[in-house]
């Protein structure tokens, strides 16, 4: 167990801040067209510029990817722990509430239908993925309770529900398949201002959770002892749920489904600062955004011209991280 | 809502009458029933905890101990009757409200994720809001129940009596006048048992209200002031400990057999297995000084209607058959046996289905107890007698009885062993006894035709 998680939550966040701007900088300079650090304090100054091929590229193809994909893991890292200790069961990830194949649903439908369009597109999986939580949410609500159990069950039937339409819609479209399933794996490639705009809106449900860090580490204990202590548990379990569904479904429907940040995030950082809320959630949430941009990063330079599906690299670059620091943690 | 002080007063301190004199007591339940889905858990359930009671709460497993405690935090609402804390029905109660009138110490409690004992103390707290001052240090409460160095430890790395005095640390951040403890010595060796009880106590004379589940029922006799017993979902008795867990209470309630025995001016309890309505046979146990004791119990244990005589009174054999009960001809001390003893002796020996004769010294003094042997061979009933009893015979009255058809068996151990491992020898419910060995002889366990 680390130090850090003595030492609150400070070092921690000032830690993966400072590790997120490094991330983000080279996420900005690397590329076919790499640019050096002045340049980019120089283009960063100078704001988009028409006509000019550096400034360009840097405002209208990096810094909208960059800013998506740092969104994207950041939502997903924040989605994860939320779900992780609401269904206090570790290998829980921002997938298994159903939200991501329905909005894989929707994104399909979009473009089976040729709604490819991006207001279409998101606004399809963005239903999609909210309509999946709905029904869960239906499914698991017993005299008003959610029964967390049932509603992992019904998430993970739905999940492959929507999965086997998701399936059945390719087949019929075939030649839409290369379209569906390279949404489905996942990629920041060509995402604009635009995309950013519909990630940015994961901010206000990225903040929310951390005013209620104290509650969260309550229902750490279960949600009976947690009752027990005075906390209103079934009105905490509906926010959460929904703020990591909303969460889920933006961060999908601009990106495709990209694995294992959700997953893995919160464990890493859980291993560096320990389980309490006031710490676990920001570092997530700027680790998570570090990760997916890395991962961008090297998704899009390595093959160059051609790109690894961004999905492929965080599993690369997350699992031996992972595995070394559990290994790490179990001595100390 | 109700009103609830927010006052940063050290728990356990007498609380303020608070608005009205003569408020409502701290818990009152009418006519509660509860049922889990179809299933009725408790039914019927009556009763009041005034401020600084000391409650115990005893009853087989299953018996809805637990679901009560949940009732009355509000946990669970009951499908008919009211549960009240503080006269307000306990659906009123936002959760953070009712954990400042009502703090509860669960029996099973893990954390598996890796926090601080001041983390995890702290949450206690929670429902005193985020002032400092209000919410109590975590360290201090630590120190008060005496466990100050585990501040800094890892809860999942303590022991599992540690892990108890933490969450007991824990519900006593919330300063609630009332303190439920769901089976809290569950997980902890004699002495943290006592240690916690004492705590409990010390606590209680603060002015803390304590109702308290737990198994053990000598500890509840000891500890508490009262106690409430759960039988099948129903309050079968509430009261103080003496009224309360009577031998026959004991009995009806858990279906064993409880003994009361008193020692150096406390009462306790023994249990024997034998479950209600079981009678395997009647044996009349001829014995004295100690020789019959051990046989007396172990019989009883097995389910065997004893009875013995005659013995003089104040024998160890006497005193022994007192605590568990056993119907007796009794003799005065250092006597003969007399006429009358003999009598009763007789009519005791009558009804039994197997005589034993222990391995007691034979003299002149009860040289009539082998006689009354004798007219029950006479009467059909065997007689089986310890070897050991030959070489005691100062009278020369026990081959008399081998004579007369009675049997004998290597020493109580042999006898024994034979009622531990089956049906014990001859005794069953019919004047002339089934064969007892496999082979169809009548012969005793190690036992010496004759």
């Amino acid at each position: 167990m680390s130090k850090l998680a003595r030492t609150g939550k400070w070092p921690g966040i000032l830690l993966a801040s400072g590790i997120l701007a490094v991330c983000l900088v080279l996420a900005l300079a690397l590329g076919p067209a790499s640019l050096s650090v002045g340049r980019i304090w120089h283009l960063l100054l100078a704001g988009p510029v028409k006509g000019d091929l550096d400034n360009a590229i840097f405002w209208q193809i990096r810094m909208p990817r960059v800013l998506t994909a740092a969104l994207v893991g950041a939502a997903l890292a924040v989605a994860g722990v939320i779900l992780q200790d609401l269904f206090l069961n570790p290998l829980t990830d921002p997938y298994v509430t159903g939200v991501s194949s329905g909005a894989a649903l929707g994104a399909t439908i979009g473009i089976v239908l040729h709604m490819t369009n991006l207001p279409w597109m998101t606004v399809l999986a963005i239903v999609g993925g909210l309509g999946t939580l709905l029904i869960v949410w239906m499914a698991a609500r017993r005299r008003g309770r959610i029964d967390i159990f049932v509603l992992l069950l019904a998430g993970v039937t739905i999940s492959y529900l929507a999965s086997a339409l998701v399936t059945v819609l390719m087949i019929k479209a075939n030649q839409d398949m290369t379209a569906i399933i390279y949404w489905l794996m996942g990629s920041f490639s060509g995402r604009g201002w635009p995309d950013v705009r519909i990630a940015l809106v994961t901010i206000p449900f990225m903040v929310l959770p951390l005013f209620f860090t104290r509650e969260m580490d309550i229902m750490l204990q279960g949600e009976k002892r947690a009752m027990e202590l005075g906390v209103e548990v079934e009105r905490n379990k509906r926010m959460l749920l929904v703020t990591a569904g909303v969460l889920t479904a933006l961060a999908v429907s601009v990106s495709g489904i990209i694995g294992f940040v959700g997953l893995v995030v919160p464990h890493i950082v859980r291993l560096l600062v320990g389980p309490g809320h006031r710490g676990l959630l920001p570092v997530s949430l700027l680790s998570g955004a570090s990760l997916m941009v890395i991962a961008d990063l090297l998704s899009r330079t390595v093959i160059s011209p051609n790109e690894i599906p961004v999905g492929v690299v965080t599993t690369f670059v997350g699992a031996p991280l992972f595995v070394y620091l559990l290994r790490r943690g179990r001595r100390t | 809502m109700t009103p609830a002080p927010k006052s940063g007063r050290a728990v356990g301190a007498p609380r303020p009458a608070e608005g009205s004199a003569g408020a409502a007591p701290l818990v009152a339940l009418k006519d509660v029933d509860f049922a889990y889905d179809q299933r009725p858990v408790l039914r019927r359930i009556g009763f009041t905890l005034e401020a600084g009671d000391f409650v115990g709460i005893v009853g087989p497993n299953g018996s809805g101990k637990s679901t009560l405690v949940d009732l009355i935090d509000g946990i669970h609402q009951p499908a008919a009757g009211e549960v009240l804390v503080k006269g307000l029905p306990t659906r009123q109660y936002k959760r953070r409200d009712m954990a400042r009138e009502v703090a509860l110490v669960p029996q099973h409690f893990d954390l598996d994720f890796d926090l601080d004992v001041r983390e995890v103390v702290e949450m206690g707290g929670y429902c005193r809001g985020k002032d400092p001052a209000a919410s109590g240090d975590p360290d201090q409460m630590l120190a008060r129940l005496g466990v100050a160095d585990l501040a800094s430890r890892r809860f999942s790395e303590l022991s599992g009596g540690e892990k108890q005095l933490v969450v007991l640390a824990q519900a006593l951040m919330q300063q609630a006048p009332l303190l439920l403890l769901d089976e809290p010595a569950s997980a902890l060796d004699v002495s943290h048992q006592l240690r916690l009880f004492d705590l409990l106590k010390e606590l209680n004379a603060g002015g803390l209200t304590v109702l308290c589940i737990l198994h053990d029922l000598n500890l509840a006799l000891h500890y508490f002031d009262k106690l409430l017993v759960l039988s099948d979902g129903e309050v079968a008795a509430f009261g103080p400990p003496d009224d309360v867990l009577r031998p026959e209470v004991v009995e009806a309630v858990y279906g064993v057999r409880a003994y009361l025995h008193r020692h150096a001016g406390r009462t306790y309890l023994t249990f024997s297995p034998r479950l209600r309505g079981e009678r395997r046979g009647r044996v009349h146990l001829i014995c004295g000084g100690g020789t019959g004791a051990g046989m007396m119990r172990e019989l009883a244990d097995a389910g065997y209607e004893v009875t013995a005589g005659v013995l003089n009174a104040l024998d160890t054999d006497e005193e022994t058959g007192r605590e568990l009960g056993l119907q007796m001809a009794v003799e005065a001390p250092f006597s003969t046996v007399g006429e009358e003893a003999h009598a009763e002796n007789l009519e005791l020996l009558r009804a039994a289905d197997l005589v034993v004769l222990s391995a007691v010294p034979i003299s002149h003094g009860n040289a009539r107890n082998v006689e009354a042997a004798r007219e029950a061979l006479a009467a059909g009933i065997p007689v089986w007698a310890d070897e050991g009893v030959r070489a005691n015979d100062f009278v020369g009255v026990v081959d008399e009885l081998a004579d007369a058809g009675a049997q004998f068996f290597a020493g109580e151990e042999a006898l024994l062993a034979a009622v531990r491992g089956r049906s014990a020898p001859g005794a069953q419910a019919s004047v002339r006894p089934d064969p007892p060995l496999d082979d169809g002889s009548v012969l005793p366990p190690g036992g010496v035709a004759t």
